[in-house]
């Protein structure tokens, strides 16, 4: 590796460890997460439960039940990735030091970990309260890792752009329908092949494009919207 | 050479004109002072001068060892002391300083000795500092990487009799003995520091 390469890698893995740090300390995003997910999850499993629906609707429903609950968990907790640094002033430090490109990506490193861990805690109990039948168990994980880089460079993408707006909570939304909504309609679709036990086709290259293409966006757009 | 000049700077925030065409020049060993009341615009031109807001028109010209440095160099070259700039309350001092370090590229000794002038203790959480401990460790910050140019908002404000005096010294030697050292000082009423070579007087 290069030395600008290694400089540039630490100064990621410094914003990662930073993030993590702060976050054990103070927990807001962990349990906010948590909270939501697992609330979700209970009343999702108490209303449908594992016979509330017949195997041929619940392959259809339960995909699509999933990632409503890991989106509306992540939209609860992430869009305060670069809230949080405007609100309490931290921002200015991090202009005058940071590395705007390197900022982005340890912030995504940290959104994603988050990620995991989320989906980490809440499918393997989502799948057993359901009953959900997987048939291909290689493609979920396949599909819960691209998913869910996808709803983490999503998010870090759309904090960064509304972290300096006046109606943070309001532009999220605005901005994250149309960003994630083909992932969600790609995920949704790679999940049902594998509960179906139906080949990925052409919703997993769609998938990873549209991974590739949020990150080369929201690495050329940060320093943009992070700089005056 | 290090050399700072601005020219014609201005700036305004909705229909409000906070800067009407500021022109400076600061060279190596020289501090500028700008002066005015509350709301004249002095921490709008360091912000300016900083890279953190962007004004409507002017030019701004910083140069080390005869390049010009561009916008995003000259962020990450300035030392910027100010009462909104803010770090990780839930990080000590130490962890706060080793993580600019990190992200600057250098060793945090200095940021270390200049709080240990200070006395400033590095393993308190920051955000049980009185407002005072948090100007020095403003002014750690700002020095962790040795920069040429220094931008210091209200540098002395919250400051108790030996801060005040363990700050000017550290000013006076960034001007003395950095090469290429030079600063540029907001403050609300005139400071008497030796190396005032120019000053800009926003209220008029």
């Amino acid at each position: 590796m290069s030395p600008l390469a290694s400089t540039w890698a630490a100064e990621v893995a410094a914003v990662f460890a930073k993030e993590w740090r702060c976050e054990l300390r103070t927990k807001v995003a962990l349990n906010t997460l948590g909270l939501f997910a697992v609330t979700t999850l209970v009343v999702a499993s108490v209303s449908l439960g594992p016979l509330g629906v017949s195997k041929a609707q619940g392959s259809a429903l339960l995909p699509v039940l999933l990632w409503l609950i890991l989106l509306f968990s992540v939209a609860a907790g992430l869009p305060r990735a670069f809230v949080q640094e405007e609100e309490s002033q931290t921002a200015t430090a991090l202009r005058l030091s940071a590395t705007p490109s390197a900022l982005f990506c340890g912030k995504l490193l940290y959104s994603l970990t988050l990620v995991v861990a989320l989906e980490a805690l809440i499918t393997p109990i989502y799948v057993t309260i359901m009953n959900l039948q997987v048939a291909r168990p290689g493609l979920l994980v396949t599909a819960l890792a691209a998913g869910g880089y996808g709803l983490a460079a999503g998010s870090t993408l759309v904090a960064a752009i509304i972290a300096q707006a006046r109606s943070k909570g309001t532009l999220f939304s605005v901005l994250s329908f149309p960003i994630l909504l083909p992932l969600l309609i790609l995920v949704i679709e790679l999940t049902r092949n594998a509960v179906l036990g139906d080949p990925a086709g052409m919703a997993l290259a769609q998938l990873l494009l549209y991974d590739a293409s949020v990150s080369i966006f929201g690495l050329m757009l940060f320093p943009v919207v992070w700089n005056p | 050479m290090t050399k700072l000049h601005f020219e014609n700077v201005r700036r305004r925030f909705g229909r409000l004109s906070v800067l009407q065409g500021v022109s400076g020049t600061v060279l190596p060993g020289e501090a500028l002072l700008v002066t005015g009341p509350n709301g004249s615009g002095k921490s709008t031109l360091l912000r300016c001068l900083a890279g953190i807001l962007a004004p409507d028109g002017g030019r701004i010209d910083y140069q080390e060892d005869e390049r010009a440095l561009d916008l995003a160099e000259r962020r990450l070259r300035i030392g910027y002391v100010a009462p909104d700039l803010a770090f990780y309350s839930e990080l000590t001092v130490a962890e706060n300083l080793q993580f600019f370090a990190r992200l600057r590229r250098v060793s945090p000794e200095r940021g270390f000795e200049v709080l240990d002038r200070l006395a400033l203790p590095t393993d308190r959480m920051v955000g049980t500092l009185s407002s005072g401990m948090r100007q020095r460790l403003r002014w750690g910050w700002a020095l962790l990487h040795r920069p040429r140019l220094l931008l210091l908002d209200e540098p002395f404000q919250n400051l108790d009799a030996p801060g005040e005096e363990g700050t000017r010294a550290l000013l006076h030697e960034h001007l003395e003995q950095t090469p290429g050292g030079l600063a540029v000082i907001a403050n609300p009423a005139s400071l008497e520091i030796d190396r005032v070579t120019a000053r800009i007087d926003l209220g008029r």
